[in-house]
């Protein structure tokens, strides 16, 4: 499975002009004023969407805008975004990870452990779940890199191992007796409706928008992911990139199950469902709707975050719609297709008008 | 080249090796092992697993990969159970219709990224969970219980109390895939895709249609493996297909299938399945901890894609120096 197989349509904006069939005339893209240029990105089409889909629900469900609503909303999204961030941080690769579901587990399981078993303070916990999060995926980025196979057979395999692994040693039972700062942190309420696991998001999406912008190891990273072998020919160690990229995915996942302890109040080892797969539609949802594209090289920070948001308040509000709660996947499944198509579109209409 | 070393070469030779091997280790070790009973278990098991193996092996064959296989296979074993429960219509009617669901799921996953060009994952990632909403929508996660009589007759039946009948449709399916794939010319075709999509293209092959076609079969061989676990437990089931994902890759993985395309065998696919079956019976045998399955599953794929990788780099030397 080589990169040309998860071809995405054509170049996004920072990489070079796409080869457009019916463009009038190649050379510079036209100029446009940088606020046309924002109304034809794909996080004002988001913000739009969630504009829409706020007022649609706000005005056709009760209940939509109470705050406990809001805070079960704002709850669920800050884990939403940050297992989108995750797999974001693989796919600036050109590669992607099944295992973030299962990475995420194990180390909520890890912390579990280290605090009930182990009796460590909750702090110093936190630190090291993170860190099992980083050395699963550096096992991943290794095994990538080494072998030379395409993450997704890699990541299928170390999904099974990892999980196997975590279950037989816990014997598939939760740790319950977490100190109750977790439970407090979940249920705490800033102005009644604000969850400050939205901050702890926030701090994250924040951080990687400022590493691929600004830092020389973020640029490295992109520049890794578009072009590998012009990266290699510049200097860059594409393989230690493709590796640190696997690393700060698996401490994303890991941050993500947290919060998800924060919101149970316990590590549980279905959380994530067999082999944590549940986490794969909310992971790779955020950034294709945000337009990360799949063949690397560009990382859409904001666009996941909106695109997770706008999955996250879609479900909830299907919810309230009383769609039937076994409904919303298949919708979800919907939005991903047209998603994936409406990118195609105008991303083609963009190429077409020698606009990009 | 001698015909032995022509065999040698075979994708089937090794994972046969390993078979063989595995049942002389196991049966050392443990006498009942090949007692009528285990082999009617054994075969139950391979019967199911095999199907599964051959939904995925026809999207490995182009290149691809299909997410939605379990998802299929979930709809099509519920449909096939609740049209049986709800509409009482008679079983075998019912199994062609669930077939029939199968292949249109397939058939759609096919179209759109044969229309779309957009890659084979992210359409059956949104289609799985398509697949698996609209069963869930039907079922409200609540099993079929009304199974006729004559299907579960043909769930316990066997022949000579060795073969189970639910081996039969499997064992068509293979000899069906074998003759597709390398007698008929939409077999060939298939393969040529997945080979060099350009080179089949430049050569004539509608490559959209041979996707699609492909995507069809394995959507056909997803719901023949539903139907199959329904008649075996009995139970419509709506988590049908929730743990298929990674035996669906690490049959035909094992069988030597190269993930770019253009390269796989029934026979050895089979015998990946084989070898899955045998593991898994030894860890029973052997007390081994039923939950360090899914780790020798995982370690099994890396150890095949790696030895894969050899005799690929080792048969491009062998072709260059030639």
């Amino acid at each position: 499975m080589t990169s040309h197989d998860v071809s995405h349509g054509s170049n996004g904006p920072i990489s070079t002009p796409a080869p457009s069939s019916g463009a009038p005339s190649s050379g510079a893209p036209a100029q446009l004023s940088p606020l046309r240029r924002f109304l034809l990105t794909n996080e004002f089409g988001l913000i739009l969407l969630i504009v829409l889909f706020a007022v649609l629900f706000a005005v056709t469900t009760r209940g939509f805008t109470t705050p406990f609503s809001l805070f079960t909303l704002g709850r669920s999204a800050a884990v939403n975004i940050m297992i989108g961030l995750s797999m974001m941080a693989v796919i600036v690769t050109g590669g992607l990870s099944l295992a973030v579901g299962a990475i995420g587990v194990c180390a909520a399981m890890f912390l579990g452990y280290l605090i009930q078993s182990l009796g460590m303070p909750w702090p110093l916990a936190i630190l090291a779940a993170i860190a099992m999060g980083a050395a699963l995926g550096f096992i991943n980025g290794f095994a990538v890199v080494r072998t030379g196979l395409h993450s997704f057979i890699i990541t299928l395999a170390t999904m099974s191992i990892f999980f196997g692994v975590m279950v037989f040693l816990t014997r598939a039972e939760a740790f319950r007796g977490l100190p109750p700062v977790f439970a407090d942190f979940g249920k705490m309420k800033f102005a009644t409706y604000f969850s400050p696991l939205l901050l702890v998001t926030l701090a994250a999406a924040l951080g990687l928008g400022w590493l691929y912008r600004y830092s020389v190891l973020g640029r490295e990273m992109l520049a890794a992911g578009a072009r590998p072998e012009a990266a290699e020919l510049s200097g860059i160690r594409v393989g230690r990139m493709i590796i640190y990229c696997h690393m700060l995915s698996g401490a994303l996942a890991a941050l993500a199950a947290l919060m998800l302890v924060a919101r149970n109040g316990a590590a549980i080892p279905s959380m994530a469902g067999q082999l944590g797969q549940d986490w794969l539609l909310p992971a790779f949802l955020g950034p294709v709707l945000g337009g990360t594209l799949l063949n690397g090289g560009r990382a859409a920070v904001l666009g996941t975050c909106l695109g997770a948001f706008l999955v996250t308040m879609l479900s909830s509000g299907l919810l309230l719609m009383r769609v039937g709660e076994f409904w919303v996947q298949s919708f979800l499944g919907l939005l991903l297709l047209l998603a994936v198509l409406m990118d195609k579109l105008r991303r083609s209409y963009l190429a077409r008008r020698n606009l990009v | 080249m001698t015909p032995f070393s022509r065999i040698l070469r075979t994708d089937w030779f090794g994972p046969l090796i390993i078979v063989i091997l595995a049942v002389v280790v196991i049966r050392a070790f443990s006498p009942q092992f090949l007692s009528p009973l285990n082999i009617q278990v054994l075969l139950l098991a391979i019967a199911v697993n095999a199907l599964i193996a051959y939904a995925q092996m026809m999207i490995i064959a182009i290149g691809q990969m299909n997410l939605s296989v379990g998802a299929i296979g979930g709809l099509a074993a519920i449909s096939f159970a609740g049209m049986m429960e709800v509409w009482g219509i008679p079983a075998p009617l019912a199994a062609a219709l669930a077939l029939l669901i199968g292949l249109l799921c397939g058939f759609v996953n096919g179209v759109m990224i044969a229309v779309t060009g957009i890659s084979a994952f992210v359409i059956t990632l949104a289609t799985l969970a398509i697949y698996k909403g609209i069963n869930l929508g039907i079922t409200e996660a609540q099993p079929f219980y009304g199974i006729p009589a004559n299907v579960k007759a043909f769930g316990n039946g066997s022949l000579f109390n060795l073969i189970p009948l639910i081996a039969l449709p499997t064992l068509v399916a293979a000899v069906g895939l074998w003759f597709l794939l390398f007698r008929l010319p939409a077999g060939r075709f298939i393969l040529a895709v997945g080979g060099n999509e350009h080179a089949a293209q430049l050569s004539g092959i509608k490559v959209g249609r041979t996707i699609t076609l492909a995507h069809a079969i394995s959507g056909f061989l997803a719901a023949g493996a539903g139907i199959l676990v329904v008649a075996r437990v009995q139970v419509g089931q709506p988590s049908i297909g929730d743990d298929w994902l990674i035996l669906s890759f690490a049959a035909p993985v094992i069988g030597g299938a190269i993930l770019t395309g253009g390269h796989v065998s029934v026979a050895a696919t089979t015998l990946g399945v084989v070898i899955v079956a045998l593991i898994t019976q030894a860890l029973v045998l052997f007390n081994i901890d039923p939950f360090l399955v899914q780790v020798v599953m995982g370690g099994l794929i890396l150890v095949a894609v790696g030895i894969n990788r050899l005799r690929e780099t080792r048969m491009q030397a062998l072709k260059r120096s030639v």
